[in-house]
């Protein structure tokens, strides 16, 4: 009796877990914009198989920032891409999000001007017509903080909401200069003036606000109830995510081929994607002899001259915004969030009069999750 | 119809009975307003869904008086006002005259349906971020974006009171010898008022549209800009007052056309009691 016993519980010890494997648990990260070759951690986490070994089965929803949130503060999400920004500004407004991996290690956001235009500093900008997606968001907050630590303010430029339109708007030269994601639009006006579509824009000056005032971008957030029912799940989210990170900076072209997967016309050239696959090979070659991150940062740069010499700029333009976007992650200790970065940031809002009461930034973020050195 | 307003007249209990009739139609819209506050309060209650997703009234009241106070909520809607009444003008202005010339002359609505008709089904928002770079960042593309949501109803219902204007009155008038000016303001214009208001009714409030849209695209100001503000800074408070204040502006634009209708159409009544 004590042997059946005894053999139903090892049974028992090892069938339940394969089972509680077998049933991954179901969630939806919600993201902004739409499928972008930017969000290409995500795609790599999903399609290597980090979420899955995590027991997570997850879909991925888009939509505007400020919804999502809200979504993930009322427990009807778990988890989201969102800037820390926002996170600041909804927890004053009693929003109980919680900031868990600091994905964007830089904040992306920055000025472009044409070079014609002779803006090469912040200080460069004063009485300038200067172009912004609108009055609020990252864009907003980042160029008040550039102005705010080169001795400036607002009343010192002329700002001008023009949308998201700023490759147009800049090279038709309705607009001096123009705050934007400093991994793509640059590139974007840079791509039309080679080819003689920019006015007489021949090259641009980027003006990265990083560089400036160290702020807190995007990164994942989930809500308190999760941290506090279900801490497990949202350590192995952050561990799903941040492999997802870390391949990415690793082996860009292998992102990149996973990111066609969700995002459309990444690959509209077959001898693109066969370069791609064999540089992801060899990449992952590389990779087993455990280089340092310079040396993995010096092959990123090598594969893009590589790439560079078979393919015209047209072919390039996404794979460029990806190695871009990458530069904004890398860092010494990935997902890692600092105190003074959220001071800043904090101060910057109510400087622009977006924040008015004291917050708690402590209890905003938390790297508790993050996995082991 | 006739005959029950003539009844009307005659008969002193059914006058009554009329009178209470309005006083009940004036009445109906106040209480069906107070009952939704009442459930929206009750909603609010029963705690179905946090706070900061659907505020109590009286949060949304006091954010109300705030910005009406700070002078906030004025600027914003001059902004968005300036916009729909340009928008509609020209609009409206617009849809008239081009929707005369298509109704006289149909080789017109040949060359130009093909056109009118593609612009009018792709969605505003499609080709509103376009508008932004042609026409800029100011108040222009705000205009331009709720000119053209107003131009069609207007154009199409010119069109249809024009050509429903009967044709043996159009031969009374040749009989008349009445001149094409005659014709035209003592005729057509006459018979396709009704039609006309009622397009006017249709692109009062779509004008309204037109210019949150634009500004929800690109702008510093209007109520379009400050509810993208009130979202991005988490008060949903906020986003509620600037909606209802859109409410308003266009309830308000509705009103005016139907007191416009009831002055210009002044004769139909007039001739329904005869």
């Amino acid at each position: 009796m004590l042997r059946k016993f005894a053999l139903l519980l090892l049974l028992l010890i090892i069938v339940v877990p394969g089972v509680s494997a077998q049933t991954p648990t179901d969630l939806t990260l919600f993201m902004t914009f739409i499928p972008n070759i930017q969000f290409a951690p995500v795609y790599v986490a999903i399609e290597k198989g980090h979420f899955s070994d995590a027991g997570v089965n997850l879909t991925i929803q888009h939509g505007d920032e400020p919804d999502g949130l809200n979504l993930i503060a009322a427990g009807e999400l778990q988890f989201g891409v969102i800037g820390g920004e926002q996170v600041i500004l909804a927890r004053a407004n009693e929003r109980p999000v919680v900031y868990v991996y600091e994905w964007f290690q830089k904040f992306p956001v920055g000025v472009v001007a044409p070079s014609q235009n002779n803006i090469v500093t912040a200080a460069d900008l004063k009485g300038r017509k200067v172009g912004i997606p609108g009055l609020f968001g990252a864009s907003y907050t980042g160029i008040v903080a550039l102005l705010a630590a080169n001795g400036m303010t607002e009343s010192d430029i002329q700002l001008d909401a023009i949308g998201f339109n700023a490759p147009e708007v800049v090279c038709l030269g309705g607009v001096e200069a123009s705050v934007v994601y400093i991994n793509n639009e640059p590139l974007q006006i840079q791509n039309r003036a080679n080819a003689g579509q920019c006015g007489d824009t021949t090259a641009v000056n980027v003006i990265s606000i990083s560089d400036a005032a160290d702020m807190v971008s995007n990164g994942l957030i989930t809500n308190e109830a999760t941290i506090a029912e279900n801490p497990e799940l949202v350590r192995n989210v952050v561990a799903a995510f941040d492999g997802g990170v870390q391949d990415s900076i690793n082996n860009p072209a292998s992102a990149y081929l996973f990111s066609a997967l969700y995002v459309e016309n990444l690959l509209t050239d077959e001898a693109f994607e066969t370069a791609l696959k064999t540089e992801s090979a060899a990449q992952d070659e590389f990779l087993a002899t455990n280089p340092d991150r310079e040396a993995i940062a010096a092959s990123r740069v090598a594969l893009l001259e590589r790439l560079s010499e078979q393919f015209d700029a047209e072919t390039l333009v996404q794979f460029r915004v990806l190695l871009n976007t990458i530069d904004l992650w890398d860092a010494d200790r990935l997902g890692y969030s600092e105190l003074a970065s959220w001071e800043v940031t904090a101060e910057t809002l109510t400087t622009m009069g977006f924040l008015q009461t004291q917050t708690d930034l402590e209890a905003a973020f938390t790297n508790d999750f993050l996995p082991a050195e | 119809m006739q005959q029950s307003t003539l009844s009307t007249i005659l008969n002193p209990i059914e006058r009554d009975a009329g009178a209470q009739k309005l006083w009940v139609r004036r009445f109906i819209p106040a209480l069906v307003m107070l009952m939704l506050l009442l459930f929206w309060q009750i909603v609010t209650m029963l705690e179905i869904y946090p706070a900061f997703i659907i505020p109590p009234p009286i949060d949304v009241a006091e954010k109300f008086y705030a910005v009406l106070l700070d002078g906030r909520l004025w600027l914003h809607t001059q902004a968005t006002l300036s916009a729909v009444l340009s928008g509609l003008g020209v609009g409206v202005t617009l849809g008239l005259v081009l929707g005369y010339l298509i109704a006289k002359h149909p080789l017109l609505e040949d060359s130009l349906a093909p056109v009118i008709i593609s612009l009018q089904s792709t969605p505003i928002v499609a080709y509103a971020p376009l508008l932004v770079i042609w026409f800029g960042s100011g108040p222009t593309s705000k205009v331009i974006t709720s000119a053209l949501i107003v131009f069609f109803p207007t154009l199409m219902n010119t069109v249809v009171g024009i050509r429903n204007v009967p044709r043996p009155l159009h031969d009374l008038m040749r009989a008349l010898r009445a001149s094409r000016w005659q014709t035209f303001t003592k005729l057509e214009v006459p018979a396709a008022m009704p039609v006309l208001i009622g397009g006017l009714k249709i692109s009062a409030t779509l004008a309204v549209i037109g210019a949150v849209v634009g500004e929800f695209i690109s702008a510093n100001a209007g109520l379009g800009f400050l509810i993208t503000l009130a979202r991005s800074q988490y008060d949903t408070a906020l986003v509620i007052v600037a909606v209802i204040t859109l409410a308003i502006i266009a309830r308000i634009l509705y009103w005016l056309v139907t007191l416009l209708e009831r002055h210009v159409l002044a004769w139909q009544s007039r001739a329904r009691t005869i």
